[in-house]
């Protein structure tokens, strides 16, 4: 099966679900799994792709969603322009982590970026009078047209345009990944010193990457804002950053495709593992150990295991 | 100048504190080239069980101590063990053991939360009553913790530069294979290392949770406090580890009095972000 | 009796590709041997997997009787089996007197420390002179002459070198090399070196390594003249 016949079959699938599935508890899970699939795929282009740990991609989502918070919320703003607004704020915000990233080398860049979402997160903590603090913001306005408002018919409007948004966001990095830059980086990962050599400009090539890959989960940050009408600090937890980040190593990085349909498996999986009684904890636990247990014995991912073995070298 | 003494002594508290924790990520990375993100949360495991012990089964505060410092190394051996050996070799295995780790905190972190719960806890204080420092005042906790850190440190110091065991430590991180040859048990070396590393970071969780309460996430924001540390230091020597744990420490009080609470962990992001562009490798490190 | 160190049928190389092939060689009590060969040939990677470096993919070893095709270095260390590697600058951080008290590790080694420290710094006063400097900070020479002397600090009772004099210059090699015919004396060798007088001085039996086989082995009774070993040297050997 080619990669192009399994997105365009998934595709159909998940367009014809809601036909299907009229409760609006499981279509809230395919939300949510929309948006990690967008907040993953895009940390596979700068962990995958370009073999650069930014351990603080969060920030990008957690930009999006305090974007459209105060946007909307605050300044009156119509989320149906918060949250593009969200996109551009999250690339600038990867605009700035790349500043610092761009010239340091292996456990420093994790370092840094896992600092930079810390200190974001502090951020947020601190800057009660605009984020409201730990509390977070509630009541953010939510997503209507005229007036239909999107939660109706069981969340129907939500559905689709989440689903819009990963479609155009994974085209996005099919496109980027098979361009001329996609290649010079995947070119840099495989072996630095050759690139430089070639001439490949490595400080430019990682501020770009940063920023092309804060965009999406910027923008999926505005939606998921206007869709659960809270913004909390939440986001930037350890809990949610390890999610994103199995979902990204299970799927098996540098596949774009794998970290989406981790997302939607680790999803699924941690919700109903949420409705077992005493499991509420255990589920990030269990995630955890997931993780290591690919690493240790898969360490392409479940991308790796479904595709025909390659040749050794 | 009441103000600039007691900011003076908080600092040095927070440096103390930092230099204890920093010291044990150090340790580590210069022994196997590993960073490890389950250090906060073996700190934690420390605090829980020097409370378990002294509080909950009422044995006492030393008993506790003892206990507390003892799990967190047994459980640092453990985390070599399980989330680190098995990836020796790897071509990039600081990258994959950086990902091990983090899953190795969430595991420890959720689990602490699943033992001991959310509610709050707290140790006694390791000396009760108050010190007077030229006019300032602090808890004879803090001023413990200001005497007895660079103490451990000091013992480090001479374990490593001085005995056997200390200087393997030393050689393996230089040069595994003729540390080998030498007749060193490099696997052991790496056990001991983390053991060591968890064993402070122990520590510094038991003194921590005479001062704060003991929740889950108590390891979280010290882990990163010691990575600032360490970026600012560079990871390469205790000495310049333990130089940018005090600095930090006494910035940090310095930004809390002039800035506020609010404003001083963006301002120290940001003095870091400056020292990065300008020196990729830490303030104190070599390039 | 059985012999010193025999190797059998041993294979060995770095993941799929295979260096050395079906190996077998020995040393008896009493005797040095020496192993040469053209550059890229295997005798380095020999040396590692006697050591306990890597793992032979197939044969035996056995050192004083006992195996150690599965030991660890540390171990085989401890037997008295001790190398001193091709080209190491051991550790960069460490001065001279340091490297070389750490070096007598295990406790046999411990007893005869102090003996065996007075016995380096004699055989090389220049570490003696340098005892406080950093390992990184010597010259190619001097490393050689330190990394030969942490592992006589290690008591062996066996001593691989991996090629001592490469790179030195006439005056250093011929320094160093006064050095090893002293050792060669008290401590049964298996060398590789390039200089052919230097090899034929201090051992008793050679075997060529090329293409990770046992080309040839070389006694005192089959002793080829000086250009032949040359020419095997450098690969001419069909
Ligand atoms: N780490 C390694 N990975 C893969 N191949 C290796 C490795 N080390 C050595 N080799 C290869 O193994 C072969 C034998 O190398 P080895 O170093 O054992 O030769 P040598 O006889 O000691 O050479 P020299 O006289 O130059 O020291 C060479 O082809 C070399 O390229
Ligand atoms: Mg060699």
């Amino acid at each position: 099966m080619t990669r192009a016949s399994l997105l365009f079959g998934g595709l159909l699938v998940l367009a014809v679900i809601p036909l299907f599935v009229q409760d609006s508890y499981t279509r809230h899970l395919f939300i949510l799994a929309f948006i990690y699939a967008v907040i993953a795929s895009n940390w596979d282009l700068s962990l995958g792709y370009a073999g650069l740990f930014n351990f603080g991609h969060l920030v990008f989502f957690a930009t999006g969603v305090y974007t459209v918070a105060i946007a909307a919320k605050t300044l009156g703003i119509s989320p149906w322009l918060a949250i593009p607004m969200s996109g551009v704020t999250a690339a600038i915000a990867g605009l700035i982590v790349s500043a610092p990233v761009a010239r340091l080398k292996g456990i420093y860049v994790v370092l840094v970026t896992f600092a930079f979402g810390q200190l974001v997160l502090q951020l947020i903590l601190s800057q009660s009078h605009l984020t409201g603090g730990a509390e977070g913001m509630v009541r953010i306005p939510y997503l209507q047209i005229g007036d239909y408002k999107f939660i109706s018919d069981f969340k129907l409007g939500y559905y689709y345009v989440a689903l819009g948004l990963l479609i155009v966001s994974t085209l996005y990095l099919l496109w980027v990944t098979n361009s001329t830059f996609g290649k010079s980086l995947l070119a840099v990962r495989d072996n630095e010193d050759y690139a430089r050599a070639r001439g490949i400009w490595i400080t430019r090539q990682r501020v770009l990457v940063l920023t092309l890959s804060a965009i999406f989960p910027g923008v999926a940050g505005g939606f998921f804002a206007a869709y659960l009408r809270v913004a909390s600090p939440e986001v930037l937890s350890f809990g949610t950053l390890s999610l994103a980040l199995s979902m990204v190593l299970i799927g098996g990085a540098g596949t774009i495709i794998g970290p989406i349909i981790a997302a939607f498996l680790l999803i699924f999986a941690t919700e109903a593992m949420a409705g077992i009684r005493g499991m509420e904890d255990a589920r990030f636990l269990i995630v955890a150990i997931g993780m290591i247990l690919v690493l240790r014995f898969a360490p392409g991912g479940l991308a790796q295991l479904v595709r025909a073995p390659r040749k050794k070298p | 100048m009441d103000t600039l003494i007691s900011t003076l002594l908080s600092g040095v508290v927070l440096g103390a504190l930092y230099a204890l924790m920093a010291s044990g990520l150090s340790l580590v990375w210069t022994t196997l080239g590993v960073f490890n993100f389950a250090h906060g949360a073996l700190m934690t495991i420390g605090a829980f069980v020097a409370w378990t012990v002294s509080e909950a089964v009422g044995l006492g505060l030393p008993a506790g101590v003892v206990a507390g410092v003892a799990s967190a190394a047994l459980l640092g051996v453990v985390v070599e063990y399980l989330l680190i050996r098995p990836f020796y070799g790897r071509p990039n295995m600081l990258l994959i053991t950086v990902m091990t780790t983090l899953a190795g905190m969430i595991i420890l972190e959720k689990g602490a939360q699943m033992i001991w719960g959310a509610r709050l806890k707290q140790l006694p204080r390791l000396i009760d009553g108050e010190v007077s420092i030229f006019g300032a005042v602090i808890s004879a906790h803090e001023a413990l913790i200001i005497v007895v850190a660079p103490l451990i440190l000091l013992a480090l110091w001479q374990f490593t530069t001085r005995t056997y065991l200390g200087r393997s430590l030393r050689a393996v991180g230089q040069n595994q294979d003729a540390a080998a040859l030498l007749g060193i048990n490099v696997s052991f070396t790496f056990a001991l290392a983390f053991g060591l590393g968890a064993a402070l970071a122990g520590l510094t969780g038991v003194l921590l949770g005479g001062i704060r309460f003991i929740t889950p996430s108590l390891g979280a924001e010290p882990l990163v406090k010691a990575m600032i540390v360490v970026i600012f230091g560079g990871l390469g020597s205790l000495g310049a580890t333990v130089g940018a744990a005090f600095v930090i420490g006494l910035a940090e009080a310095f930004l809390v009095l002039t800035l506020g609470l609010y404003w001083t962990p963006f301002a120290l992001f940001l003095g870091l972000i400056a020292v990065l562009i300008f020196r990729p490798n830490g303030l104190f490190g070599r390039v | 009796m059985s012999r010193f160190l025999e190797v059998e049928g041993m294979t060995a190389g770095y993941g799929a590709v295979t260096v050395l092939r079906n190996i077998s060689l020995y040393v008896d009590h009493g005797e040095n041997v020496g192993l040469f060969g053209p550059n890229g040939h295997g005798k380095t990677t020999l040396l590692r997997t006697l050591s306990g470096l890597m793992r032979a993919a197939m044969g035996k070893v056995r050192f004083d009787g006992q195996d150690i095709s599965r030991a660890r270095p540390w171990e085989i260390v401890g037997l008295g089996m001790v190398q001193a590697q091709q080209g190491n600058t051991l550790f960069g951080e460490m001065e001279i007197a340091e490297t070389l008290e750490l070096a007598a590790f295990n406790r046999r080694a411990r007893e005869k420390a102090a003996a065996n420290l007075d016995r380096i710094y004699t055989l090389f006063p220049r570490l003696a002179e340098r005892k406080r400097q950093k390992a990184k900070t010597l010259s190619g020479g001097e490393r050689q002459m330190l990394s030969i002397g942490a592992a006589l600090m290690c008591a062996p009772r066996l001593l691989l070198l991996d090629e001592p004099t490469l790179g030195l210059s006439p005056r250093l090699k011929e320094e160093l090399a006064e050095a090893l015919r002293a050792i060669s004396q008290d401590v049964p060798l298996v060398v590789v070196e390039q200089d052919v007088e230097l090899l034929l001085a201090l051992s008793n039996r050679l075997y060529l390594i090329e293409h990770g086989e046992v080309q040839r082995e070389i006694g005192k009774d089959n002793a080829p003249d000086h250009q032949e070993i040359m020419d095997m040297y450098f690969g001419e050997h069909a």
